[in-house]
C-alpha cells in the first residue's frame, strides 16, 4: 500500500457478479492521491473482508476507465469513471 | 457512409439491419452470425438471461476489434458488431456479427474473429435465470494480468 497520507475518494463503478453483493452501483474507498491500481484492489479487499466470494472474483477481475482497462502498476486516472470488470462473458 | 457499425441496445437487435449494413457492389460475400440464448446450460434449465454491460467501453473495445479485423482481412470490410442489454428470454438474440468483403474467406474469418474476440474481451457479464427460481453469474475470461 502506498504511504502517501493525503486521501481522496475514489468512486468505482460496479458490474456483473459484484452486483450480488449488496444494492449499490458504486463503492467509494479512500485512497492516497498518488495511488496506484494495486492500491485500489487492497483497499476494495478490506471492503470485501470476510466475504470470500467476492475476494475471489475481486482476485479474478480487472479495473478500467472508460477507454481501456488498466495495469496493475498504472497510476489511478484522476477525475476518470474507475470500473470493476469481473470476468467477461458476452454473447 | 460509414462501414462500421458497432453498438450496445436494450431492443432487440436486426439481423436484417446488419445485412444492409454489410452490402457493397464489391463485396460478393457476407457473414452472419446470431447468438440466441438457450434453455440449457451445464445441465440446468434457462429461461431467460440478464445481460450487464460497461457500455462506453464496449463500444471502445467493439471498434477496437474491428480494427483488428480490417488489419488482417482488409480495409474494404463492412463491419457489424452489436450486443444486447437487459433480460432476454430465451430465443432471443443476444448478439448479431456481420461481415462482408469481395470474397468468401474474408468474411468468415472476420465475422468469427469479431465473435471469439467479443466474447473474451468485451465488457459483458451475463446472469442466468433458472425455471427452478434460482440465478446465476456466470463465469467467464478475466481480463487482468496480475500475479
Amino acid at each position: 500500500m502506498n504511504t502517501n497520507t493525503e486521501l481522496n475518494p475514489v468512486s468505482v463503478r460496479l458490474y456483473g457478479a459484484f452486483r450480488q453483493f449488496g444494492q449499490e452501483s458504486t463503492l467509494d474507498v479512500s485512497l492516497p492521491l498518488d495511488a496506484r491500481v494495486a492500491d485500489l484492489r487492497v483497499g476494495l479487499a478490506q471492503h470485501y473482508a470476510g466475504n470470500d466470494s467476492a475476494l475471489a472474483l475481486l482476485q479474478a477481475s480487472a479495473f478500467a476507465t472508460d477507454q481501456a482497462v488498466l495495469d496493475e502498476h498504472e497510476a489511478l486516472p484522476q477525475d476518470q469513471p474507475i470500473s470493476i470488470l469481473p470476468p467477461v462473458c458476452g454473447g | 457512409m460509414t462501414t462500421l457499425h458497432v453498438q450496445v441496445s436494450d431492443a432487440p437487435l436486426d439481423p436484417t439491419a446488419a445485412l444492409e449494413h454489410c452490402s457493397a457492389p464489391g463485396h460478393g460475400a457476407a457473414a452472419l452470425f446470431i447468438g440466441r440464448v438457450r434453455d440449457l446450460n451445464q445441465g440446468r434449465q434457462v429461461r431467460a438471461v440478464s445481460y450487464d454491460l460497461h457500455a462506453v467501453l464496449c463500444r471502445n473495445v467493439f471498434k477496437e476489434i474491428c480494427a483488428e479485423a480490417r488489419g488482417q482481412w482488409g480495409e474494404s470490410l463492412h463491419l457489424w458488431l452489436t450486443h444486447r442489454h437487459g433480460r432476454l428470454a430465451v430465443g432471443e438474440a443476444s448478439v448479431i456479427a456481420a461481415a462482408s468483403s469481395p470474397h468468401r474467406d474474408e468474411s468468415f474469418k472476420a465475422c468469427r474473429y469479431l465473435v471469439e474476440e467479443m466474447k473474451h474481451r468485451a465488457p459483458i457479464w451475463k446472469q442466468e435465470h433458472y425455471i427452478d427460481g434460482d440465478s446465476d453469474w456466470v463465469k467467464g475470461h478475466a481480463l487482468c494480468s496480475h500475479g
